[in-house]
């Protein structure tokens, strides 16, 4: 039998640091720092959120939930726009962000190739999702203001009066002309969008403002004018020229999408990308390799095995990450302020697909940036109202989670 | 066909008659990268037998019952060498032998043919029901009746269904170690294969659950080609018809199990069944 070592069977004192008490108050003085650490990043945010609402809390009014931004009357000034701006660009954001993320996230988890070059193209992937998480959030507005709102220009330049792009669906052109009842006008369909005035000599079909097809009549200067009211309706004077007026249905599309909530939407797609792809690999990869092994064993096929084993034990996680990510997408100001412009001017949502939106943060970055009180107070009141909101969205999505997880289980 | 032959009923007889031969293993090597984990295997696997394989740990044996309905395809820098084939319908005059390594087999129609159950038992996080319905749910098209039936069934082989035909809508991960192994072993029957692999199926579990999947294996083995990996040699020398017996990516011995335990060829074999090593 070996001895022992001496530090263990020797009685002399100088073994013995018998320091239990000191290692004891030294462990319970770290335990204090750290609560007391704690306890101060969570008084900031108290005073923080303390001091917004002092000063906010006094225009919490229904004004500032139902009416828009106006200069003349500031004190009633609303964000009721911006709300619904808000809503409806991450709504964008998170239809196009959440497929792209998390089919990103199961191609890198689950597809792994085998053969060298696909698995190059992997690494690569890989590696730059890893470092677009970390690029500022302007540089993803700059980038979305080349690709969505001029798309390089491919499809021509969007210029006011002139060009709309490429027109897809939606868009009805008509000129528009005086009727020889004053103030009446009716609309001409137009069958060569490059003629941007014309001039009428002869009758012609034509539209009135709710819809009605009618023959538009011509009045010949020197000629009897008509006298009845239902005719001056559908006449006009002869050489009335009508310029091009546009009517959009609410599914008006065209290219370039150019300062639309669509660009909006899909530029913060691109922020939050990255961390949803992230948060989505990390769930898939703690889903246990047995149950991979246990799909596979019976006869399933790869998507088989990802579809019915991996995505619905991931899915909560994959939840939390998309949950955190829309959180950041709804409080960006910077990207929707390159893509979308600073523009408060909106009297409610967007009307059609290609239709200017304003956000929440847009919105309190314009109020916080004016000199006059009312607006700062105003300002304060939004950042209330925008917590709000983000407090509820999140808690919907924490109670659907845990639906989803309780069933899954 | 009889050949549900017990380990103390057949005589000393190394090699089992050519017909009935189900799996054809032959100078079969493996490697995960630049490690080779299997030398030069030469080994028939009997229809409708159990056969065990043996030997310390690292010793190739899992990664050899893996290569057999190609599981070892989702392991990064795994690939083998030489002959391993399925040979189906020994009764038919017209023999299938089917090249399991070949790149072109349908892994999916093999895994189907050839089950496989893991060391830990790993049911979904699922129902019961939905645990033992998930294979065929893959491979057929089925009524509500049909799959009910088939459950019911697999559930029985396994013997598990009186256990919980009164809760097969419960939650799987609910059940004891023991009885989510033989959920495992149903989910493994339903989708109707010729051979069942048991990786260590009973190391996770006590001896009560290990003794319940024992005389498992031992009512399987009417109907199905049983391949057992196992650490427990008292559980290979109680419920297998053949042993073969791995050390260090070689091949030993294989033989018929009461000659492997009781006058093994082999020096090595005989100091590993008696305990001297491993």
């Amino acid at each position: 039998m070996s001895t022992m070592p001496s530090a263990l069977t020797s009685q002399d004192p100088k073994y013995l640091t018998n320091n239990a008490i000191r290692r004891k108050r030294l462990s319970s003085w770290f335990y204090g720092l750290c609560v007391a650490i704690a306890f101060v990043s969570v008084l900031i945010l108290v005073v923080l959120l303390a001091a917004i609402w002092a000063q906010g809390q006094s225009r919490l009014t229904v004004d500032l939930l139902t009416r828009a931004h106006s200069e003349l009357e500031i004190e009633r000034s609303g964000m009721w726009p911006s709300i619904i701006g808000s809503l409806i660009v991450c709504f964008v954001c998170a239809m196009a962000a959440l497929p792209l993320g998390i089919a990103t996230a199961v191609f890198l988890e689950e597809f792994k190739p085998t053969s060298k070059p696909l698995r190059l193209i992997h690494g690569f992937i890989q590696l730059n999702i890893a470092n677009l998480a970390g690029v500022p959030s302007i540089v993803y507005g700059l980038l979305g203001l080349t690709v969505f709102v001029y798309m390089f220009n491919v499809f021509g330049q969007i210029k006011v009066n002139e060009s709309p792009g490429l027109e897809i669906m939606g868009a009805d052109h008509y000129y528009q002309v005086m009727t020889l009842q004053p103030g009446h006008v009716v609309f001409v369909p137009q069958e060569d969008a490059s003629v941007r005035e014309i001039e009428i000599t002869e009758p012609i079909e034509a539209v009135d403002n709710s819809g009605n097809r009618f023959e538009l009549a011509v009045w010949k200067p020197g000629t009897p004018r008509p006298k009845d009211e239902a005719t001056k309706r559908q006449t006009i004077e002869e050489g009335a020229i009508g310029g091009t007026i546009t009517r959009r249905s609410w599914y008006y599309f065209r290219l370039p999408l150019d300062k639309s909530f669509l660009s909006g939407g899909f530029t913060l797609a691109l922020v939050i990308l990255p961390i949803i792809i992230i948060a989505s690999q990390e769930s898939l990869r703690a889903v246990s390799p047995s149950l991979r092994e246990a799909s596979m064993g019976i006869g399933a096929t790869t998507w088989q095995t990802v579809r019915h084993v991996c995505l619905p034990a991931a899915i909560p996680g994959i939840m939390t990450g998309s949950i955190l990510a829309m959180g950041r997408a709804i409080g960006e100001a910077a990207p929707i302020l390159v893509v979308l412009g600073a523009t408060v001017m909106k009297g409610g949502g967007p009307e059609h697909l290609m239709d200017n939106a304003i956000t929440m943060p847009v919105l309190i970055f314009n109020w916080a940036g004016r000199q006059q009180n009312e607006f700062q107070e105003l300002a304060a009141a939004a950042i209330i109202v925008l917590l709000v909101v983000l407090l509820i969205l999140n808690s919907t999505a924490i109670i659907i989670r845990q639906k989803v997880q309780k069933a899954h289980n | 066909m009889s050949t549900a032959q017990t380990a103390n009923t057949t005589d000393a007889q190394t090699d089992p008659p050519a017909d009935q031969t189900l799996l054809r293993i032959k100078n079969f090597c493996s490697w995960y990268g630049d490690y080779q984990a299997l030398h030069d295997l030469t080994l028939d696997i009997p229809r409708r037998q159990v056969t065990a394989f043996i030997g310390p740990s690292g010793c190739g044996k899992s990664t050899l019952l893996k290569w057999i309905n190609r599981m070892n395809d989702i392991v990064p820098g795994a690939r083998a060498k030489g002959h391993l084939s399925l040979i189906s319908d020994s009764d038919n005059a017209s023999k299938k032998e089917l090249d399991i390594l070949d790149q072109s087999v349908d892994v999916v129609a093999l895994r189907r043919q050839i089950g496989i159950v893991f060391q830990k038992p790993n049911p979904f996080p699922k129902s019961i029901y939905d645990n033992v319905a998930f294979g065929p749910r893959l491979h057929m098209r089925t009524t509500k009746a049909e799959l009910d039936e088939l459950v019911e069934w697999s559930l029985q082989k396994a013997a598990v269904w009186d256990e919980v035909k009164d809760r097969l809508h419960g939650p799987a991960l609910g059940l004891s170690g023991g009885q989510q192994q033989r959920l495992c072993i149903a989910r493994a029957i339903a989708v109707g294969p010729e051979v069942l692999l048991m990786d260590e199926p009973c190391s996770a579990l006590d001896p009560a659950s290990t003794l319940a999947i024992e005389d498992l294996i031992f009512e399987l083995r009417s109907q199905y080609t049983i391949v057992i990996v196992t650490h427990n040699m008292q559980q290979a020398s109680r419920c297998s018809d053949r042993t073969a017996f791995f050390f260090e990516g070689r091949l030993v011995e294989a033989g018929d199990t009461t000659q492997v335990f009781t006058k093994p060829e082999k020096k090595q074999t005989d100091d590993y069944v008696r305990g001297k090593f491993g």
